[in-house]
């Protein structure tokens, strides 16, 4: 890592000291989760000017909270714990979060937060696109206050986040789904450790007759300049029995909404082929979950 | 600015003053004269540079030094018990899982974390398991062999 531009490292121990540190170096500060993408925002020149890295480690939002709403995620939870966690491992809905979690290597794993991965606003990322499946939402702190912002609200744009000045990020909430829902998350990455080319999530709740009454498709990984969902292909599942010739419709569906990069990893057609496919597959993975 | 820090290393305890945008990596191999960690890629790519901050596999190119107060590391030096060799170095040796040796104190550090679980680990897993570092010479055969020599001998 370069940044020699930081001349100061804060770890606050609370909230109210975090603001005014924020407060006081406005865009010249950031805030630092576990650091595992930091290297990658500054290869991209998009940490220029930056005079105070603020490390957030001290400040408790390392819970896992489950209720009858929902599982609420601290931003400082790492991937690891994320993984380890018995609601993830187990829960069918959690599915895309489970499988997101593999790709990653155990180093990254061990440090990479959920904050983190969220914030960076990075359109190549996995979690952002399973968590998008998933609705969640994210839960953001200022010096006016708390509130929660819908994940697409906060993915604004190519690494730009939803958050105001001031703001930073103190955990995510994923609600509650319906019964009979499950999720599948699947990636293509040219080699291990990349970034994404293509990959897709999926939420699927069945009712009692096996039809779709519910879904949720959202792609990531440059085919836009964040994870979006393809209401297309969510339209076209709604009240129907998955057969091969729905697949075909979805993913005809998925391609009619994108409108993908071209770049170093792949081109627009090739991501636009594969996200097709890989929302079938997807779906397959999710109702194999049923 | 520089901030002093006290952290464990191998065991010791070290007062290091570091700037705040050094990393765990550089204030090993500049300050604390442990050169067995290697700087590969810098980005947290290769792998060369994993070490266990308490008790986990790190990139230590990815830690800022600053962070580390209070906090505890291992590098490949603090594996042997004195003059013995840890036993997942030893199946190193025994196995010839080293060609140039750039990646192998990372793949040790994180072969070890996997060796940290209960249960005995497939083939598949300990591919799997060192995905996060690479090595250009060995084509990973003798490497994965050396794991569950290891693996098998705990």
């Amino acid at each position: 890592m370069s940044l020699t531009s930081a001349t100061e490292y804060f770890t606050p121990n609370g909230n109210q000291e975090l603001l005014e540190l924020l407060d006081r170096y406005g865009a010249g500060a950031l805030i630092v989760a576990g650091g595992s993408f930091v290297h990658g925002l500054d290869a991209r020149g998009l940490l220029l000017g930056i005079e105070a890295l603020i490390d957030i480690r001290n400040l408790g939002l390392k819970q896992l909270t489950s209720d009858d709403d929902g599982l609420t995620i601290g931003a400082m939870v790492t991937f690891t714990e994320l993984v380890q966690s018995e609601e993830v491992r187990s829960s069918a809905v959690l599915g895309a979060v489970r499988d997101a979690l593999e790709y990653p290597p155990l180093q990254i794993r061990n440090v990479a937060t959920v904050g983190g991965n969220i914030a960076a606003a990075c359109p190549y990322f996995d979690l952002p696109t399973a968590f998008l499946a998933l609705d969640a939402e994210v839960q953001v702190q200022g010096s006016g206050g708390a509130r929660n912002l819908a994940l697409h609200e906060m993915l604004v744009g190519l690494f730009q986040n939803g958050l105001e000045a001031g703001e930073f990020v103190t955990g995510l909430f994923l609600p509650r789904a319906p019964v009979r829902t499950a999720s599948a998350f699947i990636k293509l990455e040219s080699n291990a450790n990349d970034l994404a080319i293509v990959n897709v999530a999926v939420r699927v709740s069945l009712d009692s007759a096996g039809s779709c009454q519910d879904a949720r498709v959202a792609i990531g990984g440059g085919v836009a300049e964040t994870s979006v969902r393809s209401s297309a292909a969510e339209s076209v599942l709604q009240g129907e029995k998955v057969s091969d010739d729905l697949l075909q419709r979805v993913g005809e569906a998925v391609q009619s909404d994108l409108q993908p990069m071209s770049d170093h990893r792949a081109s627009a057609a090739y991501r636009s082929a594969m996200a097709k496919t890989l929302t079938q597959r997807a779906l397959r993975r999710a109702l194999g979950r049923l | 600015m520089k901030k002093t820090i006290t952290l464990q290393i191998n065991g010791k305890q070290h007062e290091i003053a570091v700037e705040p945008y050094e990393t765990l990596l550089q204030i090993l191999r500049n300050q604390a004269h442990l050169r067995g960690t290697k700087r590969g890629c810098d980005s947290g790519g290769c792998g060369c540079c994993t070490v266990h901050l308490d008790g986990r596999a790190v990139y230590s190119c990815m830690i800022f030094a600053s962070s580390l107060q209070g906090r505890k590391v291992t590098t490949i030096e603090g594996l042997p018990q004195g003059k013995e060799l840890d036993p997942l170095q030893a199946a190193f040796v025994e196995a010839g899982a080293v060609q140039c040796g750039y990646c192998t104190c990372g793949i040790i550090m994180t072969a070890k974390e996997l060796l940290a679980g209960n249960e005995p680990l497939d083939e598949t897993q300990i591919r799997h398991g060192i995905a996060g570092n690479l090595c250009r010479c060995t084509g990973y055969t003798k490497i994965v062999d050396a794991i569950k020599i290891a693996d098998a001998s705990r």
